[in-house]
């Protein structure tokens, strides 16, 4: 067994922006006693972006990248 | 020593919040328990909603699997840890909460919680035309 105590002093915090809380997450200020959170997500290997695509330049310093598959060509 | 509260209060000046969707929860208050689940099934078509069918829940393993479970004798009768907490101050305070979305079973609170289960089970699918695939 593992005694585990918990000082709680002063909390102040002066500003929280987030974008996005997603798939079974969760933001709380306060106290809790259990938090199981599940997410499952699933996408298809043959997940593909049908329809025309931006043509995108090659990212600069390309061919400095190390171990990384080259891009152009 | 320093007093101990029991509880603890949430102070926050101001929280906006642009969408809340799928499920998501924000709360003011505290709470006992909640459970939040969400099945989705994510459909990108070729062909136009109304034109190519429904789609089913049950014919995907995703939305059937049980959840995964801790088996562990010791912390299921409760021998594993012992959590003592000990509140010096009554109150956490938060100036500002900005957040842009809340979404799938996610929950944004503002005070306490005694059990929290949220799950969330996303399932994307491309269904393409017909004719796209090569049939021989």
């Amino acid at each position: 067994m593992v005694n585990f105590t918990v000082h709680n002093c002063g909390l102040t915090v002066g500003n929280i922006e987030i974008l996005g809380v997603s798939a079974a997450s969760m933001l709380q200020i306060g106290d809790s006693d259990y938090v199981t959170l599940y997410s499952m997500f699933d996408t298809p290997p043959e997940s593909i972006i049908a329809g025309p695509i931006a043509p995108l330049p090659v990212p600069e310093g390309e061919e400095d990248a190390v171990g990384e598959a080259p891009m152009a060509g | 020593m320093q007093p101990s509260y029991p509880i603890r209060l949430s102070q926050i000046g101001l929280v906006s919040v642009v969408d809340v969707s799928l499920g998501a929860i924000i709360q003011f208050g505290d709470r006992a328990e909640a459970t939040p689940r969400l099945n989705a099934l994510a459909v990108q078509r070729a062909i136009d909603h109304t034109k190519a069918g429904s789609v089913y829940f049950e014919s995907y393993q995703i939305f059937n699997r049980p959840r995964q479970k801790l088996i562990d004798p010791v912390a299921e009768a409760g021998q594993d840890v012992s959590i003592r907490r000990i509140n010096h101050c009554p109150r956490i305070n938060v100036g500002c909460v900005f957040v842009t979305a809340v979404g799938s079973t996610s929950s944004l609170l503002a005070g306490n919680a005694m059990r929290t289960t949220a799950e969330s089970r996303i399932k994307h699918i491309r269904q393409y035309e017909k004719s796209l695939i090569n049939v021989t």
